[in-house]
């Protein structure tokens, strides 16, 4: 099985004007964190994917979704 | 009587921990192999096994603080979050797991070697810890390596 994390977070980022630093800060993680999720290298925990979605108001299914 | 308030200019934040964390990682096995040899040298005197001591106790310090991410008073709540988010957790569970397999990795190598040549018990915990040590630190290394492009 080939399941991975993807995810809309850039396209959602940019959308609301927000850059990786100001999202890090408001979910309280480094830009390296946001960066890194972003293009897929490191997989977020529940936690952090909740705390993604409510800072870029948007459900977390909308966020992240489990690409075959 | 007034007190100013302390200032501020010159204290860490999550930012600045973060840099050295990137460039200074090399300090730690250079001082453990130092201190290692001065462990394991016959001769030495009380003077220099005290600063061996102190500058160990240093080291294994930083290494703690690196890996379980010991709360700093200097640091903000906001900067402590940072610093140990999941990525930083991610990197130093990841470096570990690189020097557990190295520390077998060469403690097999040492028990191959050994039906070759005689092996000194101090050189080989010195080449056995440092070994597993340095992979360890080049791992962190490789995984936090230079601040990537906003977008990259």
């Amino acid at each position: 099985m080939n399941d991975r994390l993807a995810n809309r977070l850039k396209d959602r980022r940019t959308e609301l004007g927000l850059t990786q630093g100001q999202l890090a800060d408001l979910c309280l993680v480094s830009r390296k964190t946001i960066n890194t999720v972003e293009n897929g290298v490191f997989v977020p925990s529940t936690l952090l994917a909740l705390k993604l979605a409510e800072a870029l108001s948007v459900p977390v299914e909308q966020l992240f979704w489990i690409a075959r | 009587m007034s007190y100013r308030e302390k200032s501020d200019f010159d204290r860490p934040t999550a930012e600045s921990v973060e840099e050295q964390r990137r460039t200074m990682i090399w300090v730690i096995p250079l001082v453990v192999m130092q201190q290692g040899m001065a462990i394991f040298r016959h001769d030495a005197d009380k003077s220099s096994q005290l600063i061996s001591t102190v500058a160990w106790a240093a080291v294994t310090l930083a290494i703690l603080w690196l890996l379980l991410g010991l709360p700093l008073r200097w640091l903000s709540e906001r900067d402590r979050a940072i610093l140990n988010d999941e990525w930083a957790r991610e990197v130093s569970g990841d470096a570990a797991r690189w020097g557990i397999a190295a520390l077998a990795v060469i403690g097999c190598g040492l028990m191959i070697g050994r039906v070759w040549w005689t092996l000194d018990a101090g050189i080989s915990v010195y080449g056995l810890v440092n070994g597993a040590l340095l992979v360890a630190v080049l791992r962190y290394a490789w995984l936090n390596r230079a601040e990537p492009a906003e977008d990259e």
